[in-house]
């Protein structure tokens, strides 16, 4: 009784549908981004979700290389897949910050921001005058993060890197997949997504350090560096040993039991255990409680030697082949032990359990339509995460932001349009203009 | 300053981030508290780490008997007691143990988190609240604290109330990632037990379970400091891994499709995948219209650049198995070395274009090269009671509060006289008597 009142009360506090009634942990947060595919514009799209405002700026015309990256070449009312995933929440802007004009524009915005997010090659936004170098002087509290391959400095300063480079330099790649395979790429941007995500620690951790000092700083930051720090016991291991580490597929040789195995209908389930009380739930669910005082099994660190854990793994294997997930299922709830099947984009979008808790989220934007996206991941009780829009053609924002957040007239605007400085999307190569159908005004911000 | 002015980027920036100096340097979370009672759990374990790397007074609350990760790590291996995946997040945290199971242990918790910042916990959901010392409990006696709980089905919502165990490889599962990992079936009527969905190597669902913890308690410690209020945060490993899928869920709504697994293929980018060479696995790409002109001319092969001249023709998966086997006949003609200069040539004095080159690198490989070393991405350091280990540190270097790693762990218990003389004034007559009731 006391945990069904516990959850009463959990989802009272949570509750999703009361978002919007609710501040922004980061409501007094402007971020400005000049960043490319994924590590760069991941980063500023989280921190937009806890309620930063974030102006992208690109190129004018065909702007971020990302709008083209999509599955198959298959685009959603226009818009790229990969792109449409990161441009949520955020203002977007064109404008050349090659030419003097355009620079002058951009530091306006970093007068007005806390932090700037790149994600260039080492060294280009120092060249252009738009460095750290250059904007901590208009802007002494300003947090700048510098994200890519290899970092501002060392050995590798001249090697250009994208995600695969990371995963496979790491050695996050070698030890992922089967022993009989070649190594494995994760199936997503890994370094990129994770990359951005633990960028933003840094971002905060300064933003911290800035509440309490009112001192800006520059952080430089590497992906691949960032795969590294995320693989357990790697290092010790190899430290300790000698040995190499391995790709052992779908088995932990660090926890026992874990693996993934077919069930009775061929659907992949993982299985795992990682506490003697969850395996012993475990071996009642096999019908086997013996198993649990078998002295191989007894204890986690006999489970983890590799005969035992051979012989445990086969036998679940084989418990597993003759039931179906829904039993498998409905075993772990009542036993304690972990399990989920493999799940993709059909079980995400239809999961009641991700829809409630608005990570299968639904959007309804005036550009792009209903839609619905991998939504928000951390459910804050005071200050929840939210998508509000999710993108804009290029330079779709230009005349809103210039106008309401650095004072132009509408006629500097003008100018700086004729002179090429800001300008929109072009409709060739696909993702860049609004979808086929757009009425001219839906989403527009100052008509 | 205008000498200053004339140094390059790189020498300039490397004075000021150096992760050298380090330790010469403030601590972002030097004001900020932790309690973390991870259970069995490394994503709460890595979310703790990072906050106490960026400076934080992390208090590590384990059961008498220790907790149970300490016992994750490969076939066993224990270095002084210690797993290895353990070992690798203890880093800068006080250890402490205390039976929350007990009424006087939870009495304990309850004063430390009255002065606490931060509680992280990750039980079955509601198991804190049954023992008195959820956050229900904790915000009346401190309303400006910060309690994220983690777990696989979150806090609310129809599965939370399942009981089901979170463990890495199901959050793996859960996360939707694995279904677009690992190799195809290449002959159905043949498939190989390897050919199936895959997971990460690493625990890489609480990895960004743990990220995503850190992040969001870093965003309510500002909120905090703008309003004084403290709130709940609600963390699932697996949606915090989910969100980094490049886009299942609105591929299925657009296309009623789900994206299929390529192995090493990307179905967003061709070419950008793994390719044997002479002596390895090389790297490269050429995606864009002008970085596939760029790759082409390199491989010197205009007539591919002219067969598949757009991504159309590029994102289809049977052209890709073409254009693979033709790029692959000049990589195998080639070593590793020699196909990352003659892209590297190409992109130094033609330009126009980039192919991005890089090599497979086994850990082992990873752990000696130099550039890590260099840049403190790998350190060995000499721990007080673990003596000499090799870490990886978290990737940034900043110029005014860097993150840095001051000891790599503790054992079970060891840190209770310190902390608990520090925060509750308990002497060794007290801690004695606590320790007989088996409390501590």
């Amino acid at each position: 009784m006391a945990r069904e009142e516990y959850f009463k009360w959990a989802e009272s506090l949570l509750d999703p549908s009361k978002t919007f009634d609710k501040p922004e942990a980061l409501a007094d947060i402007k971020i400005v981004e000049l960043c490319t595919l994924i590590l760069g514009p991941s980063l500023p799209s989280y921190l937009s979700e806890l309620g930063a405002t974030v102006f992208k700026v690109e190129l004018p015309g065909m702007g971020d290389t990302m709008r083209s990256l999509t599955p198959f070449a298959k685009f959603f009312n226009g818009a790229a897949l990969g792109w449409l995933k990161e441009a949520r929440n955020k203002y977007h802007l064109a404008i050349d910050v090659r030419v003097p004009e355009g620079v002058e524009l951009f530091k306006e915005l970093v007068k007005r921001a806390d932090v700037v997010v790149e994600n260039l090659r080492a060294g280009t936004m120092d060249r252009w005058g738009i460095g750290y170098r250059q904007l901590r002087e208009i802007n002494p509290g300003l947090i700048y993060i510098a994200l890519n391959g290899f970092g501002q400095w060392g050995p590798y300063l001249e090697r250009p890197s994208y995600d695969a480079i990371a995963q496979s330099e790491s050695g996050m790649a070698w030890i992922s997949g089967f022993p009989d395979q070649l190594p494995m790429k994760a199936g997503i941007w890994l370094a990129d997504y994770y990359g951005g995500l633990v960028g933003a620690v840094g971002v905060l951790a300064a933003l911290a350090y800035r509440d309490k000092t009112g001192k800006g700083q520059f952080i430089e930051y590497s992906q691949a560096e960032n795969l590294m720090r995320a693989m357990d016991w790697t290092w010790l291991y190899q430290h300790f040993t000698g040995k190499m580490r391995e790709r052992y597929g779908n088995r932990d040789v660090s926890i026992c039991p874990a693996d993934i195995v077919p069930d009775k209908d061929g659907q992949m389930v993982a299985i795992g255990a990682a506490t003697d009380q969850q395996f012993q739930g475990l071996c009642q669910a096999m019908g086997k409680p013996e198993l649990a005082q078998d002295p191989r099994f007894a204890t986690h660190l006999e489970r983890l030697k590799e005969e035992n854990a051979v012989e445990l793994l086969s036998m679940i294997r084989a418990w597993v082949a003759e039931k179906t997930y829904a039993e498998i299922d409905e075993l772990a709830g009542k036993y304690g032990f972990g399990a989920h099947k493999v799940a993709n984009g059909k079980d995400h979008f239809e999961d009641e359990h991700l829809r409630a808790r608005n990570f299968t989220y639904y959007v309804d934007d005036p550009i792009y339509g209903e839609l619905y996206e991998e939504g928000i991941a951390p459910k804050l009780s005071e200050t929840p995460g939210r998508i509000k829009w999710a993108g804009k053609p290029v330079g779709f924002d230009n005349e809103y932001v210039l106008k309401r957040f650095l004072g132009l007239k509408t006629k500097k605007i003008k100018y700086l349009k004729e002179k090429n400085v800001i300008g929109k999307w072009v409709d060739v190569p696909p993702g860049r203009k609004p979808p086929e159908g757009w009425d001219g005004k839906s989403g527009v911000l100052l008509v | 300053m205008h000498m200053e002015k004339e140094k390059s980027w790189g020498d300039w920036i490397y004075e000021l981030d150096n992760p050298e100096k380090n330790r010469e340097k403030p601590e972002a979370l030097d004001h900020i508290t932790v309690l973390d009672v991870s259970y069995a759990n490394m994503a709460g374990c890595f979310a703790t780490s990072t906050l106490a790397e960026f400076g934080a007074t992390v208090i590590r609350i384990e059961p008498p008997g220790g907790d149970p990760a300490r016992t994750f790590t490969p076939w066993g291996y224990l270095h002084k007691d210690t797993g290895l995946g353990y070992l690798n997040e203890g880093r800068n945290k006080f250890h402490v143990t205390l039976d929350l199971e007990s009424e006087e242990g939870r009495e304990i918790f309850l004063k430390l988190a009255k002065r606490a910042d931060v509680v992280v916990e990750t039980f079955l959901p509601g198991t804190m609240d049954e023992w008195g010392i959820g956050y229900r409990q904790l915000k009346e006696l401190n309303p400006g604290l910060i309690y994220c709980a983690l777990y696989t089905y979150g806090q609310f919502g129809p599965k939370a109330a399942c009981g089901k165990a979170d463990v890495d490889v199901v959050d793996q599962a859960y996360s939707g990632v694995v279904s677009v990992s690992g190799e195809p079936v290449f002959d159905p009527d043949n498939p190989k037990p390897s050919e199936v969905p895959t997971k990460q190597g690493n625990w890489m669902g609480w990895y960004a379970g743990g990220a995503w913890a850190a992040v969001s308690i870093l965003a309510a410690i500002h909120y905090r400091h703008n309003t004084g209020k403290g709130q709940f945060i609600d963390v699932s490993p697996a949606e915090a891994y989910g969100r980094c899928i490049n886009y299942g869920i609105t591929y299925y709504y657009g296309f009623k499709e789900t994206i299929p697994r390529v192995g090493n293929y990307d179905v967003g980018v061709f070419p950008y995948t793994y390719f044997r060479c002479k002596d390895g696995f090389a790297f490269l790409s050429g995606f864009a219209d002008p970085n596939w002109k760029a790759l082409c001319t390199i491989i010197n092969r205009p007539d591919l650049q002219e067969q598949f001249p757009t991504i159309f023709e590029r994102l289809n998966v049977d052209n890709m198995k073409i254009m693979y086997k033709e790029i692959e006949k000049w990589t195998m003609a080639h070593t590793y070395d020699e196909i990352f200069d003659a892209v590297m040539d190409y992109n130094k004095n033609i330009g126009e274009g980039v192919v991005v080159p890089g090599r497979i690198s086994s850990p082992m490989d990873t752990m000696k090269a130099e550039n890590w070393w260099v840049r403190m991405a790998l350190e060995t350091i000499d721990d007080p009671h673990y003596g000499e280990v090799t870490i990886a540190n978290h990737a940034h270097k900043m110029t005014e509060s860097p993150p840095r790693v001051k000891w790599v762990c503790r054992p079970v218990g060891a840190d209770n006289y310190y902390v608990y003389a520090k925060m509750l004034g308990y002497g060794p007559k007290r801690l004695e008597e606590l320790k007989e009731k088996g409390v501590i």
